[in-house]
């Protein structure tokens, strides 16, 4: 029991204190890191810390503080009131994450492009008209105030060019058709067995029973158009500029 | 005076209706016609079936509300009452017991247990029910103890450790009572515990016996000491044969076998032990060197029927990894199998019913996709048969995960399960239902599907329904030749829990727990 108290303690103060490097951030170390990573966080940070249900992790900032420390207490004991859980692993282990974890941001590639003209784009494009940033901005697509965080430069030109490569589910598009023959199109907000509740494009919110829906379609794709051929190499690259300063506040 | 007048008649009130009087002798005839819920399953053998038929076909569409219990929690409730001569007994999470007037919902006692900071449960502080024999009630901790309250105060009468919580032992289930013993499960499947089951006298908390559910030494190394093997869900009693059926939970790590080869017994089985020594007289492995987490812990559900045209005593049991068995009930013999929903890690079951597991079907490091999800294709929540339809009721999961491979190391009282599978998959969360099945031949009867996957147990009752909830906060009444959906209310929150129904002043009533809630329905005479 003693060795046990004496270990917990040697660990604990590892874990708080401020200041401590990681010891561990060699190739070798950061590839052991890599496995732990792939087996136990991938399901929720994505396999490249790209993200997901989780944080992305790619970027090089932590929602909960960004120092060697605070890397190794988050990860050993896990964020109270989020749904991020301990590991619980020696040390030694959880230090060969966090400098895997370094790596990717080390290695993340950052925007060539000018971040101001990008906002011009953002405007000019219509961009605006569906996205929110810091308030301003439609809300059909997605709020955009912090898709810096959340997205690498790579995942950000793939949403440009190929928006229906990766589509969440609240910006799949359904369409009914009631007994009457009225059409609804829209957002998919929430579905059971029974109901199911969308959200139009000119924001008026709809709740069904689907006994009295005639047709009821659902298309996974997205409903941005594909930029591709609509701006240069240089606006692509000043247009994810821009959207990679977005960060939370 | 008059104030006097009423205060005495109320305590005569309270003191009759508050005493349980459960016994051995009840709790055997539990299945021929009780109007109370005096056990987890309702009977011994599993069954969560009910005689009663005052709500049935022609009148369930009239369902209403008659009360609702609100419980001062925000942890997930999965708990299956008790009723017993009109008071109701729930279990609330983490670890508190409160007595309820049956009719009305109201409020006699509640017991709170004060926890240690630092509590091992790997998937939610739930507790799933308690026990009753006598006038007392039993109820397992999720630090690790059993403790024993007066029926009429909520007052501890006993207060035992059956193993240590700082070492990742935590107690889900609801004790079994048999005789004047309680039988208590144990969970820590995900943080290397030893399995085992234990039996207490029901007077003193004295324990009679243990039965480990890995034999020391009996595993390579030392990987029988963290191996897991948990015994988290109520059992069921063969009182002809002094027969406890019990299932064995996951071996430990969950997803990495390496550190410990071969079958793992007695993981993933079904154990059947005589109740007054403990003394295993077979088992029964479901899946021999689990690597996906799937527990045999699901409820047995005991039958005597006709088998190949001679009488036989039976198990009908549905297993996490997708298969449906029959088993012989004095043997644990192997007698039939098939699948009840979609799998693809088993091209089918030898003719001793072990799977006969296909290639490439383990954990990787890259992820395998594999059917059914880690969640299984049904779990914890309770079967249901029917002995006027004689079919076996489930609500079952279609689903697949991903399963992930990584490296584990054993320390005391922290999580020891070998990776983090990816449970539900972005855009294919699958779906569930109730399906009936007919249990001598495996063929599907009738199916309730729903978009969802349902985390709530059915009941069946002589009224010809199937109770059932969902996900999606709906608590549904089917009928039980069918599947026809009669009735539906939804209640405003998941439902992971069991139903069950009593007879209140001659008024049959209908319970589960959903959200943070009792609801509890009838049909207005």
């Amino acid at each position: 029991m003693f060795v046990r108290m004496t270990a917990l303690l040697l660990f604990a103060g590892l874990s708080v204190a401020q200041g401590v490097r990681n010891p561990h951030t060699s190739a070798a170390d950061v590839a052991a890191g890599a496995k732990t990573f792939h087996s136990h966080c991938s399901p929720c940070h994505g396999y490249a810390g790209e993200g997901g249900r989780g944080p992305n992790l790619a970027a090089g900032r932590f929602y909960h503080g960004s120092s060697d420390a605070d890397l190794l207490k988050n990860i050993s004991e896990g964020i109270p009131g989020t749904e991020m859980p301990g590991l619980f692993y020696n040390a030694d282990r959880v230090w060969q994450l966090v400098a895997f974890i370094r790596s990717l941001s080390a290695n993340a590639i950052k925007p060539t492009g000018d971040a101001d003209a990008g906002a011009g784009l953002f405007r000019s494009q219509s961009c605006v008209g569906c996205h929110r940033v810091r308030g301003e901005g439609g809300s059909l697509g997605p709020d955009l105030s912090g898709i810096g965080a959340a997205r690498s430069v790579d995942n950000l030109k793939q949403s440009i060019l190929d928006p229906s490569a990766e589509v969440q589910p609240l910006y799949w598009t359904v369409k009914f058709e009631d007994a009457s023959g009225r059409v609804v199109q829209g957002f998919l907000l929430n579905e059971d067995t029974y109901t199911v509740q969308l959200i139009d494009r000119s924001a008026a919110l709809h709740s069904y029973e689907k006994a009295a829906v005639k047709n009821y379609t659902i298309d996974k794709h997205s409903a941005m158009p594909s930029y591709r051929d609509k701006m240069s190499s240089q606006q692509l690259d000043d247009l994810i500029a821009f959207l990679w300063l977005q960060r939370p506040q | 005076m008059k104030h006097a007048i009423r205060f005495g008649l109320t305590v005569c009130c309270v003191v009759a209706s508050l005493s349980a009087q459960v016994t051995y002798e009840k709790l055997l005839d539990a299945s021929s016609g009780s109007s109370d819920w005096l056990t987890y399953s309702g009977n011994y053998r599993g069954w969560r079936y009910s005689s009663l038929d005052r709500i049935n076909r022609q009148n369930a569409s009239k369902l209403t509300l008659e009360w609702v219990y609100q419980m001062p929690t925000t942890l997930m409730v999965e708990t299956t009452p008790l009723v017993i001569n009109g008071v109701m007994y729930v279990s609330e999470p983490p670890s508190n017991v409160v007595a309820l007037d049956a009719k009305t919902g109201r409020q006699y006692w509640r017991y709170r247990r004060q926890l240690p900071d630092r509590i091992n449960v790997c998937c939610g502080q739930v507790n799933r029910g308690v026990a009753a024999l006598g006038d007392r009630v039993f109820v397992g901790t999720a630090d690790a103890h059993l403790v024993s309250l007066d029926a009429r105060t909520g007052a501890v009468l006993w207060d035992i450790q059956v193993a240590d919580h700082a070492n990742g032992y935590a107690i889900t289930g609801a004790p079994l009572i048999v005789k004047d013993m309680v039988i208590c499960g144990i969970s820590g499947g995900e943080y290397g515990i030893r399995g085992f089951l234990d039996a207490y006298d029901a007077a003193t908390g004295k324990r009679r016996w243990r039965f480990w559910t890995i034999p020391e030494n009996s595993w390579a190394g030392n990987s029988w000491k963290t191996g897991g093997g948990p015994t988290w869900l109520t059992g069921s009693f063969d009182a002809q044969q002094n027969l406890l059926i019990w299932g064995t939970g996951n071996p430990s790590p969950d997803w990495n076998g390496d550190s410990r080869p071969g079958d793992n017994l007695y993981t993933d089985s079904a154990i059947a032990l005589d109740v007054d020594t403990g003394q295993l007289k077979w088992y029964f492995q479901f899946v021999p060197h689990d690597v996906h987490d799937w527990d045999a812990v699901q409820v047995p559900v005991l039958v005597d029927a006709e088998w190949k045209g001679q009488p036989r005593k039976l198990i009908y049991w549905a297993h996490r990894g997708g298969f449906f068995y029959v088993l012989d009930r004095e043997t644990g013999k192997f007698l039939f199998g098939t699948p009840f929903a979609k799998q693809t890690w088993a091209k089918g079951l030898d003719d001793s019913g072990h799977p006969i597991v296909l290639p490439n079907t383990e954990p990787s490091a890259q992820g395998t996709y594999i059917w059914p999800g880690v969640q299984g294709a049904t779990n914890w929540y309770s079967p249901s048969y029917s002995p006027l339809t004689k079919l076996f009721y489930l609500s079952y999961w279609e689903n697949r995960s991903v399963y992930r491979k990584g490296e584990q190391e054993y320390s005391p009282g922290n999580r020891y399960i070998g990776s983090v599978p990816l449970i539900d998959l972005p855009g294919d969360l699958g779906h569930g239902g109730v399906r009936a099945l007919n249990p001598q031949t495996g063929e599907r009867i009738w199916e309730y599907k729903l978009e969802t996957k349902p985390w709530a147990g059915v009941l069946s009752t002589a009224g010809q329904l199937v109770f059932g909830g969902s996900d999606e906060g709906y608590f549904f009444a089917l009928d039980a030749e069918t599947g026809k959906e009669l009735w539906r209310q939804n209640l405003g929150g998941i439902i992971r829990a069991n139903p069950i129904t009593y007879l209140a002043d001659g008024k049959q009533l209908v319970s589960i727990a959903a959200g943070n809630g009792i609801f509890t329905f009838a049909v207005q005479r």
